[in-house]
């Protein structure tokens, strides 16, 4: 028997050194060099933003194209460089020059990336269509912001802003509760539920991309900070922890995200959304499944797929590519709050209840015609990837 | 004219992502300013506010009647311009603006900086102080004139 | 080897790999806790939250009937009674005593005139205490706000994540470019001096409080916390706030902080930008929402005033 138990002894050690190596050793493909925190897991961590510009849904024209030509890229870069988005003027004293508000060299234009759209599921790179009961709740909506615009120089004019509704005296359903829990601008001010999410300074949705996020890690726990347009911000934490989501009785504003690590790939997994959360129209039934990957030392890929049953048809997949920021120069602006700065809205309610005063007295136009709402549209020329100006 | 996009967006009510800095101002200036009161004068810089959502320029400016008067202009974000390498020491007191803009409907000496120049017309915060974000494509109206 | 010692190392490697890989699975393991991180520092990531009344006021005080009073039927201090905007909430609406967070002398060395001013502060606590308007807290009180904090420790980043206001700041170990200008929460630079967690704050606004009992800063303030482990499940936090504009002379607060040791516990939010907003601009509303409320013994009426010219704008804090 000792005669054999050292071979057997042999045997087992090198079968239990090969097991232990294979447990302990990362798991998955190879990684780029000094990509692992401290303690093993990706490393995931830096400032990332997307530094180009890409519709989310892909034009109709390029049908299945995903990428364009480089001819196509630098086309586009000129027409969207060569528009004069808030510096073109139009008449002094008209409300059109008003919502102009300020110069160009507050907005900020990123070059045309290599993508059509975000969207990489469905293959045509458009979003899907939308169930019948959110047509319906999509339709309802827009008959009630229309009606707030019924008296307007908007609708008087046929702009496109007015589309499927008619120019008229002040509509009587001004006096109405919105039909839904409102985020966007209605034509109106009574209140500032009446206002957009942006000009309340809770605009940020989940998902977001457009914005840069500070990503810091520990065991068991991703942070994520993000800065997001003119200050709205907000910091979301994604925990390793095997637990159980919040009991659905419980809604959070950017939902709840419980993570775990596929190989190299952050997988996310964020459900009970509020019903004041609205992205893209999908509320408190939004799931979100991301998957972040550093792909290599500057690029972090991600992808999301986005599904509510409730509002489109089928899930969709949305790609981006992030490309890490100088972190020596503190690019992110780490308080992006635009609550404590917030003099717009107090601005604009105050502005409105003088307007009425003055109407009321007979001194000034009836505030239900003016247009607090559209914009007016874009007349420093159409970005031909945001559709904005 | 806005295109069909802009329009669904607007229509629906929501605030389209997919971009850095929203379609449109953080709120509707024309629901703060009123058309009707243009307001156009050469002020010197008392105070500067960098704050989100909106950078708040505070000016001493002479009336036509020799009256000196504090205003307040609001115009863009600040963080387009931090990111472009500005500080808090780019537009200091002292420094002579011109503005156009149009007053608050509150009647208040507050006015938006519909355009912000220096007397010499050159329009303020244009290029970049060095450390500028590298991403960025400039715009053709906003590229700095060559240097002499 | 025989079929049966085949067998038998087999098994004896399936034994002794799983006694193995249970230890391995405690150093590796990604839902460990370890007292220390993988570069040899006290572990602080996890959530936390004080356990004090620093909130209400920094400095040591007995109980008192509301977060508002006013004279009651006797002229004394001591006698005050809760005023109207608390009334209605009875044993609810007042304030826990404290032994107070000061060190040394436990005074806090306002200037003469600074110290009019938190007077002045603390009378008018409804409109100016930065708080009620779901402000940004600053630093140090994000610290001890009610509401439970996160810490997300990496090695060269610190992130703090605050429930309050969903305020969160990173403290930079690394080299870093300060910011473009003066913020709430202030830029936030980090060392470790033995097991002690130090971070030098500057670049404040003038905004913030310390608490709700008015005390206050300039855009000098200065503020160096230390964070220093007890146990794994404590550690003891000290503030010490200089600002010559406001002080006299630097001073320090000091104060233990908690684990939240819940299996499953995690920040909620306090969505308050949201919460606030009536208190905000309900005054500016066409039709006034919030006017009247009925209980068996009170009945509260509420009348909206709004501030005449630029006074609308001073009230949010400019």
């Amino acid at each position: 028997m000792r005669k054999r138990l050292l071979p057997v002894l042999g045997v087992a050690g090198v079968i239990l050194a090969v097991i232990v190596v294979l447990k302990v050793a990362p798991a998955g493909s190879a990684t780029p060099q000094g990509s692992r925190t401290g303690w093993g897991d990706p490393d995931l961590q830096g400032i990332w933003t997307d530094d180009y510009q890409t519709p989310l849904q892909r034009p109709a024209k390029y049908a299945t194209k995903e990428l364009f030509t480089d001819e196509e890229r630098a086309e586009l870069d000129r027409q969207r460089a060569g528009i004069l988005r808030r510096d073109q003027r139009v008449e002094v004293g008209s409300e059109r020059d008003v919502a102009g508000a300020y110069n160009a060299v507050f907005q900020s234009i990123k070059h045309t990336g290599k993508r059509t759209s975000l969207v990489v599921d469905p293959p045509d790179g458009r979003i899907p269509e939308l169930t019948p009961a959110a047509k319906e709740r999509a339709a309802t909506d827009r008959q009630f912001r229309l009606a707030l615009l019924q008296a307007t120089q908007t609708c008087k004019d046929n702009d496109a802003a007015c589309a499927g509704g008619k120019y008229g005296p002040p509509s009587p359903r001004r006096a109405e509760v919105p039909p839904f829990y409102n985020t966007g601008r209605l034509n109106r001010s009574d209140g500032p539920e009446d206002r957009s999410m942006t000009e309340r300074c809770m605009a940020a949705v989940m998902p977001d991309f457009g914005g840069y996020r500070r990503i810091v890690q520990a065991p068991g726990t991703v942070s994520i900070f993000y800065d997001v347009g003119q200050g709205q911000g907000w910091q979301r934490v994604i925990t390793l922890e095997q637990v159980p989501h919040l009991p659905s009785s419980v809604r959070q504003r950017f939902g709840d995200s419980r993570g775990h690590w596929e190989g190299n790939t952050l997988v996310v997994d964020v459900t009970n959304f509020s019903p004041k959360s609205d992205f893209m129209g999908a509320r408190e039934n939004l799931h979100l499944v991301e998957r972040w990957t550093r792909v290599d030392a500057k690029t972090l890929e991600y992808t999301v797929t986005i599904e509510d049953p409730t509002t489109w048809t089928r899930s969709w997949t949305v790609k981006q590519e992030m490309s890490r920021q100088d972190d020596q120069a503190n690019r992110i602006y780490y308080e992006p709050r635009c609550h404590e700065g917030n003099y717009g809205l107090p601005a604009l309610l105050s502005g409105t209840r003088a307007e009425e005063d003055a109407f009321k007295a007979g001194k000034g136009p009836d505030p239900a015609t003016k247009d607090s709402a559209t914009d007016f549209g874009t007349e420093g020329g159409v970005d031909a990837l945001t559709g904005g100006g | 004219m806005p295109t069909k996009l802009t329009v669904l967006v607007m229509m629906t009510g929501v605030w389209l992502a997919g971009t850095a800095v929203p379609l449109q101002a953080h709120h509707a200036f024309a629901a703060e300013f009123d058309a009707n009161k243009p307001v156009h004068f050469e002020g010197t810089v008392t105070k500067m506010e960098w704050i989100n959502p909106h950078v708040w320029l505070h000016m001493d400016v002479k009336k036509p009647d020799g009256t000196v008067e504090n205003w307040a202009f609001e115009a863009g974000t600040p963080n387009v311009l931090f990111r472009r390498g500005f500080t808090k020491e780019s537009l200091l007191p002292g420094t002579k603006v011109v503005v156009e803009g149009y007053q608050a409907k509150n009647g208040l000496k507050r006015a938006n900086g519909r355009d912000l120049t220096f007397p010499d017309g050159k329009k303020l915060f244009l290029g970049s102080s060095g450390t500028g974000a590298p991403y960025e494509l400039t715009p053709n109206n906003q590229k700095a004139p060559p240097k002499n | 080897m025989s079929r049966r010692s085949l067998i038998a190392a087999i098994l004896a490697t399936a034994v002794v790999t799983a006694i193995v890989s249970v230890s391995v699975t405690r150093i590796t393991g990604q839902t460990s806790r370890p007292a220390r991180t993988s570069d040899g520092k006290p572990n602080f990531s996890g959530v936390w939250q004080v356990a004090n009344e620093a909130n209400w006021d920094l400095q040591a005080h007995e109980a008192r009937a509301g977060a508002v009073t006013q004279r009651g039927v006797y002229p004394y201090a001591y006698a005050e009674v809760p005023a109207a905007p608390v009334l209605a909430l009875g044993a609810a609406a007042g304030v826990p005593g404290s032994i107070g967070v000061v060190q040394g002398d436990k005074q806090i060395p306002y200037t003469a005139a600074a110290a009019m001013r938190k007077a002045d502060n603390a009378a008018h606590w409804i409109d100016r205490d930065p708080e009620l308007k779901c402000y940004l807290p600053g630093v140090p009180r994000a610290t001890y706000m009610p509401y439970p904090f996160q810490i997300v420790q990496s090695g060269p980043k610190i992130q703090m994540i605050y429930t309050f206001a969903n305020a969160a700041r990173t403290i930079h170990l690394d080299n870093v470019v300060g910011p473009p200008d003066d913020t709430w929460m202030g830029h936030s630079v980090g060392r470790w001096e033995g097991d002690t967690l130090v971070v030098d704050v500057t670049h404040f606004n003038d905004k913030t409080w310390f608490d709700r009992a008015g005390n206050f800063h300039s855009d000098a303030l200065h503020v160096v916390e230390r964070f220093t482990p007890i146990s794994a499940d404590a550690l003891r936090y000290e503030a010490t706030i200089e600002d010559p504009k406001v002080f006299s002379r630097p001073w320090t607060i000091a104060m233990p902080i908690y684990r939240r040791l819940e299996p499953d516990i995690q920040l909620l939010d306090y969505p308050c930008i949201d919460f606030t907003e009536e208190f905000m601009y309900g005054h500016l509303r066409k039709q006034q929402l919030v006017k009247h409320w009925e209980g068996d013994t009170i009945a509260v009426d509420i009348r909206r005033k709004v501030p005449p010219g630029e006074q609308l704008f001073d009230w949010y804090g400019k």
